[in-house]
């Protein structure tokens, strides 16, 4: 059976520099896993190598054996991988509820006529589609907001939504760079509850770029190093937190390990 | 084909080429140079290149009204109305700039376009009013000045205007002004700076905003400049005659490398070359078919394939693509 | 001003203000037919009425009356404010289309006019003798009846011309995308102006005439209930119902369009591009669909236009056309229809009827020869036209509402929705 996604030997150039290089990776359908590395360590170009943005110059990507190198990012969302980005990009002056429906897009079963025409295949569907972006917004937990401008959400909301709306297109796979960005630990704890959710009860798949500590530790089953474009370690989180080669990737002291900062908080 | 008759032309058709060239270049630098400090298109540029010659036009007609034209030599008139041309076109563009643009300096990037096309189409029938209130007419023609409607021989079989030679005399001295003005002296540095990296030139200490003012002074001058040169070889001007020489120009400055000073000056030769020889052969070549007016046709289907295909143009960088 | 607006809040406090305002004017008119003035007050009624709080079916009722009944009447009072409805009705499409193109998707499309054209010309070749210098013989123009087919052909013809400017425009942003458009649409009108040989298929710069126009099909009607159509009263009045109508249509599609996936994929690719590929909006299929679907609108009025006119050249579809179109919009609001229709009918009218009585007004003055401050107004230059003005106001309009007020005058409203219901 095709591994849920896999990488291999991934490299990424912009010029003369060398953004990713010969990255192997693999990811167990069903897990919560993920990449973590210094900052311009290479990680959401990797996301953008896994969702179309980038072309790869050498090296494969395969998300369930379909090859994802070359296509667009729209038809990767329709196969089942679906992102939200490091600065959020919401549809800024648009509603909550208009965002997370436009992320259903892929997965809508009308076209142009049907919107000009108004046909009853036509209402339904959207029926549909409302109903479930209101369940999306439960799901997230901003229901009570459906009808604000995504650019007045408090930050919070804000990536909420964002993943309100990734999960819109019925993803497999969901990509989150950074969620818990400008989050207190408090509002990361309930983000991670969520997401454990999300994989238990919906069945995704889930794979953080992360530079909270404390949250890698405490919700990934699986955790990538990367420095400098190549994967330096992986392993489960507390063999990863141990690993002299990602210690000194990150500060190169002693006395600061990823351990003793989530064991401070 | 008759190829004597082709071949008999082409001298004629270079030199016109040449000519059309430099005024392109010197209109291309004006869209360039605002580019390279602000990313953006100043639309408006065509008018501020039309209204130079305006001012050149309205001198000579006073000068011939007072006799003047016909006591001063030549060269001095010309020169009197150039610098008048560019002084008047230099500042109108920093007038423009400071209120039709700097407003709107941090907003989303089609918002100032919107309101530099605005300017443009303002400025035109602006023209159009001064002119009627000052002259009751707007179609204005430049009085002919006999020293340059003379012809001059460069080999026993080929000649060519003088009026021709002025304007590529001319236009050379004043790119080869700007050029050492932006390369080689103190002020040139700190636009080119504020052209790279507009925050770190601030740090440095460079006051952007007149930076940015004295870049529309000099690219106003200049377009305003290539305006009388432009009145002075074509003769017959209207408020309106700016808009295709500046999508022109500014085609020309695409082609080169939007932002680049060398580009423009060679897309603005190239352009020129190509239109000149679109408009002498074109209607020869294809039999009458498609005569000389789809010249314009060309300059804008090179635009559009430029944009399409190489919007860094022949020297340009890679254009940073805005999301 | 305020006070006013709070009073249209009051229902029924609207609803007799809308009307009487509605009545009074029109009666003003009826009396006074020269009147620029009354005029405009009229037409300032009938948008009274978009800001009245009114029970739906009353507004509906009242707006069908305003624009059914009392203004063909004051139109056949005055011909000229049947012209000026015209007008109106004709911008209010071509506003409405650039609409989706610039205000929904964000694409802005300096080439509007070039759809506009396509259209105009598609009927003005086969609806005139045109059409015998392309293809010989002897069999054209096409019967009147064919107007109504070329409707639908101006359609086709202008999408299909928006496919092919969208294709190679697809990966450029703003500026680009700008200029590029200006310079298919310049390629337009050039070609329109020279296609007269080899083959002469526009006739080049004398334009083509004598353009058919549609039947009087129902005829028969009034003379059964007494009324004899002569062609020159008829006409005005047919031509504005069928501007209604298109127009009508137009709103339909348009609101439809913008409250749908559709719509909110379009919006989603003006704020975001890159996002919103990301969600699965394919960019490449929308993008064509809002190229295409902009101009159909200037494509079916385009006809419209020609037989309205009974001749047309490229003199009427040139840039200063898009920018005024793009004025109309940036005026009215960016992506709100409303506000689109307020600035197609405010920007027309300012030209047709402003400017125009202005300047009919400087030449009374000029004729009389009044003297203003000891000057004396007829040595006024004759070359002062106020009504060939219009680039000024194109271009203030644009200049001050980018400073001043980017949103237009009635932006766009998010739609808000009680969730729970489809």
């Amino acid at each position: 059976m095709a591994t849920f996604l896999e990488t291999r030997g991934v490299t990424k150039r912009f010029g003369g520099l060398v953004a990713l290089n010969r990255v192997d990776f693999e990811l167990e359908e069903g897990r919560i896993a993920s990449i973590i590395g210094p900052n311009g360590a290479g990680k959401t170009t990797f996301f953008n190598v896994f969702t179309g943005l980038y072309v790869p110059e050498e090296g494969s990507v395969k998300f369930r054996g379909h090859s994802l190198t070359g296509l667009r990012p729209d038809e990767i969302t329709t196969l089942g991988v679906c992102r939200t980005f490091q600065n959020i990009r919401l549809f800024r002056n648009m509603t909550a509820v208009e965002n997370v429906l436009v992320g259903m897009h892929a997965r809508v079963n009308a076209g142009f006529w049907g919107a000009v025409s108004r046909n009853p295949h036509w209402k339904r569907e959207e029926g549909r589609l409302w109903s479930r972006a209101a369940e999306l917004l439960d799901v997230v937990g901003l229901r009570d907001r459906a009808n604000e401008i995504a650019r007045n959400l408090p930050y919070g909301d804000q990536r909420r939504l964002e993943i309100g709306r990734a999960l819109a297109s019925q993803p497999a796979l969901l990509l989150l760079d950074e969620p818990t960005a400008g989050m207190t630990q408090g509002e990361a704890r309930s983000l991670m509850a969520l997401l454990r959710k999300l994989v238990n009860d919906l069945g995704l798949t889930i794979l953080l770029i992360e530079h909270n500590m404390r949250v890698v530790m405490e919700v990934s089953d699986h955790v990538t190093v990367l420095d400098h474009g190549e994967k330096i370690a992986e392993g489960r989180a507390t063999d990863v937190q141990r690993n002299p080669r990602v210690i000194e990737a990150y500060l190169g002291r002693r006395k600061w390990t990823p351990r003793a900062e989530a064991e401070r908080a | 084909m008759d190829l004597e008759l082709l071949l008999g032309i082409f001298p004629q058709v270079l030199i016109d080429g040449i000519t059309l060239g430099f005024m392109y270049a010197l209109i291309a630098l004006g869209y360039t140079m605002v580019y390279g400090v602000l990313e953006f298109i100043n639309f408006a540029h065509s008018e501020i290149f039309i209204v130079g010659a305006f001012v050149g036009v309205e001198l000579l007609l006073g000068m011939k009204a007072s006799g003047w034209l016909d006591t001063l030599p030549w060269v001095v008139v010309l020169l009197l109305i150039l610098a008048a041309g560019m002084a008047v076109s230099g500042v109108l563009a920093v007038i423009v700039e400071r209120t039709a643009y700097r407003p709107l300096r941090h907003a989303p990037r089609l918002i100032p376009l919107i309101s530099a096309i605005g300017v443009s189409f303002f400025l035109q029938d602006l023209i159009r009013l001064v002119e009627s209130l000052w002259r009751n007419a707007f179609n204005l023609v430049y009085p002919t000045m006999d020293a340059l409607n003379r012809r001059f021989d460069i080999t026993p079989t080929i000649d060519v205007s003088v009026k021709s030679l002025v304007v590529i005399v001319a236009a050379l001295l004043m790119l080869w002004g700007l050029y050492s003005l932006v390369n080689k002296t103190k002020i040139g540095k700190a636009i080119r700076a504020v052209a790279e990296d507009q925050p770190a030139a601030s740090l440095m200490g460079i006051n952007v905003n007149r930076m940015i003012s004295l870049t529309f002074l000099i690219g106003g001058a200049m377009g305003g400049g290539a305006g009388v040169l432009f009145g002075v070889q074509y003769s017959l001007i209207n408020p309106y005659t700016g808009f295709t020489p500046g999508l022109k120009a500014f085609t020309a400055a695409v082609l080169g490398g939007i932002g680049n000073i060398p580009g423009a000056m060679l897309g603005g030769l190239v352009l020129g070359l190509l239109e000149s020889f679109a408009a002498s052969y074109l209607s020869l070549l294809t039999g009458g078919a498609f005569g000389a007016e789809y010249k314009d046709i060309l300059a804008f289907s090179i635009l559009i394939l430029i944009l399409i295909f190489r919007p860094k143009g022949l020297l340009g960088e890679v254009v940073r693509e805005r999301a | 001003m305020l006070r006013l607006r709070r009073l249209l809040e009051q229902p029924r406090a609207a609803t007799v203000i809308a009307v009487a305002a509605l009545g009074l004017t029109a009666w003003a008119v009826s009396r006074s037919p020269r009147s620029v003035v009354l005029f405009m007050l009229f037409q300032a009624s009938i948008f009274l009425l978009y800001f009245a709080r009114m029970p739906r079916a009353l507004k509906i009722l009242v707006t069908a009356l305003a624009l059914g009944v009392l203004m063909p009447v004051l139109g056949t009072i005055n011909a000229y404010y049947m012209e000026i409805a015209i007008q109106v009705g004709i911008f209010v499409a071509l506003a409405l289309g650039l609409n989706i193109v610039v205000g929904l998707a964000g694409l802005l499309d300096l080439g509007y006019v070039a759809f506009f054209a396509v259209g105009a010309y598609s009927w003005a070749i086969f609806g005139s003798p045109q059409a015998n210098l392309i293809f010989g013989g002897d069999r054209f123009p096409l019967s009147p009846w064919w107007f109504f087919a070329f409707l639908l052909v101006g359609v086709a013809v202008a999408a299909g011309a928006g496919i092919l400017l969208g294709l190679p425009v697809l990966r450029l942003h703003g500026d680009y995308l700008a200029l590029v458009t200006l310079g298919f649409g310049e390629v337009i009108r050039v070609l329109a102006n020279n296609l007269d040989k080899p083959i002469n298929i526009t006739n080049g710069p004398k334009g083509i005439t004598p353009i058919g126009r549609p039947p009087i099909f129902f005829a028969p009607l009034l003379r059964a209930i007494g009324i004899e159509p002569n062609p020159n009263v008829i006409y005005p009045l047919y031509l504005y119902a069928l501007v209604l109508l298109i127009v009508g249509v137009t709103i339909l599609v348009n609101r439809r369009l913008e409250d749908s996936h559709i719509g909110r994929a379009w919006e989603a690719i003006r704020e975001d591009q890159t996002a919103a590929q990301a969600m699965g909006v394919p960019l490449v299929r929308m993008k064509l669909l809002a190229f295409a679907c902009g101009a159909s609108f200037a494509g079916a009025v385009g006809v419209l236009f020609s037989a309205k006119q009974i001749f047309i050249n490229p003199e009427s579809f040139t840039f200063m056309e898009s920018i005024g179109v793009l004025s109309m919009i940036i005026l009215g609001g960016m992506g709100s229809i409303p506000g689109a229709i307020l600035g197609a009918a405010v920007v027309t009218v300012l030209n047709l009827q402003v400017l125009k009585g202005f300047s009919l007004w400087l030449n009374e003055l000029r004729n009389a020869g009044t003297v203003i401050l000891g000057y004396n107004l007829a040595n006024l230059p004759t070359q002062l036209e106020p009504a060939k003005y219009e680039r000024m106001v194109f271009g203030l309009i644009l200049v001050l509402m980018m400073i001043f007020r980017p949103q237009g005058i009635l932006p766009a409203r998010r739609r808000t929705r009680e969730l729970g219901e489809p």
